[in-house]
């Protein structure tokens, strides 16, 4: 059995690990100094890693528990951070959205509205709509149940319309 | 049969077992408010792949490139990691809106050939979602992709040698999207065809081979609409294939109604 990572899936993953971070913490400096962690974290725990198993789920699960971890050591409430309530940290949004050139606005205002949902609904958007992990890797990385998973991801997506819905009606997606 | 709220969710993302996944089908069939709902997941889904992919792009910092490549200078991670890393995140960079600009900083023009071989490498080497939509719903995916890409497209079929279609992807490009369609055959061999419609195409060609990092590309410019075949098969092998999807490509288009 291996017991190391397969480092070139890693260094595939990172772009991926970086994003998540962003949509943990908002901020990009913040973002990757948690990619780093997640990566040390990841080649110390690297026995634990199984081979063939989905190492991007296995990466953002010990991402996830790190970023929950730093943030109840700052004792922030968790779940109720919205970026909206902190400048700075939604700057970090706008960083990777100058860098787009089509659908600029679009774009922007897609991020700025995802921006005010509470972080658990973020991630769980990510993982299931960008990410498209299955459901159950899903619960792995939150560590929640499955149900826990479907009734956050229900919730994130109805606020998603609304807002979307709200903020105008240039939102509308070309199909 | 009722359909759970939450069944919906897994349907629209494609995590519902292929019978279920057959009644819920039927039931939104019957049903065009359950239909809605679908729709409105799959719409808020690709909004939130459009929003956030550019992020993909973005240049790595060296520290977490490092970090990635196993910074503890153990045996096992040689020097050519780095190599193969940069290599990697060249491709990776390429699916993505940001791509003209990583291409264009390795001082290397932004040809179709060359997009479509970097395209290829990209999603080819995923294992687990090389595409967006699976072959089981061609139907949905090609019409989803015409519609995106503003024109009709057709998947070929290239099992007459033994490639099956995978499914299909948009790939984003500078001024216009383009489609993907995967194809793998028995020894999980995976070849694509690349289209994009758009003013950088402006140029016409014959049949064209390029080669590059290692991938193979016959294509051919039309009407303003590059054509491309990449894998990393044998020229012979890719050259015929690619003359198979020109002349189904051809016949779909003579048979398809005048505009």
């Amino acid at each position: 059995m291996s017991e190391t990572l397969p480092n070139p899936d890693l260094v595939v993953a990172l772009p991926r690990l970086r994003r998540y971070a962003r949509v943990l913490t908002g901020d990009v400096h913040r973002a990757d100094d948690l990619v780093q962690d997640t990566l040390a974290r990841a080649w110390e725990k690297r026995r634990l890693w199984r081979a063939g198993s989905d190492l991007r789920a296995w990466l953002f699960t010990i991402m996830h528990n790190i970023h929950v971890n730093q943030f109840s050591m700052r004792q922030r409430e968790y779940a109720q951070t919205s970026l909206d309530a902190d400048d700075s940290a939604a700057a970090g949004w706008e960083i990777a959205v100058r860098a787009t050139q089509s659908d600029r606005v679009e774009l922007s205002e897609t991020l700025a509205t995802i921006a005010k949902l509470p972080v658990e609904q973020r991630e769980v958007l990510m993982l299931a709509a960008v990410e498209e992990l299955r459901y159950e890797e899903i619960s792995t990385v939150l560590g929640v149940p499955i149900g826990t998973v479907m009734s956050r991801l229900s919730r994130a997506r109805e606020k998603l319309r609304r807002m979307m819905g709200e903020s105008a009606s240039t939102l509308k997606v070309v199909r | 049969m009722a359909v759970l709220d939450e069944e919906l969710h897994a349907y629209a993302d494609n995590q519902l077992s292929r019978g279920r996944a057959e009644e819920v089908a039927a039931a939104i069939a019957r049903e065009p408010a359950l239909a809605a709902r679908v729709a409105e997941i799959r719409r808020q889904n690709a909004q939130l792949r459009d929003a956030f992919d550019p992020w993909l792009a973005e240049p790595l910092p060296r520290k977490l490139l490092a970090a990635a490549s196993g910074v503890c200078r153990r045996s096992q991670w040689q020097p050519i990691a780095l190599a193969v890393a940069a290599s990697l995140l060249f491709g990776i960079g390429l699916g993505w809106i940001g791509r003209g600009e990583v291409l264009q900083r390795a001082g290397t023009p932004v040809t179709f050939e060359r997009e479509a071989a970097l395209t290829h490498a990209l999603y080819a080497a995923d294992p687990n979602r090389p595409v967006e939509i699976w072959a089981a719903e061609e139907k949905r995916m090609v019409s989803w992709l015409s519609k995106r890409l503003a024109f009709p497209l057709h998947a070929p079929d290239l099992n007459s040698v033994g490639f099956a279609l995978v499914g299909g992807r948009l790939v984003a490009g500078n001024e216009k999207p383009g489609a993907l369609f995967m194809y793998e055959n028995a020894d999980k061999q995976r070849i694509s065809l690349f289209v994009r419609k758009d003013a950088e195409n402006a140029r016409e060609t014959g049949f064209r081979y390029a080669y590059e990092n290692g991938v193979g590309v016959f294509y051919w410019i039309d009407d303003a609409c590059g054509y491309a075949i990449t894998g990393r098969i044998d020229r012979g092998q890719l050259l015929a294939i690619a003359r198979i999807v020109y002349g189904q490509l051809a016949a779909a288009e003579a048979a398809a109604p005048k505009q």
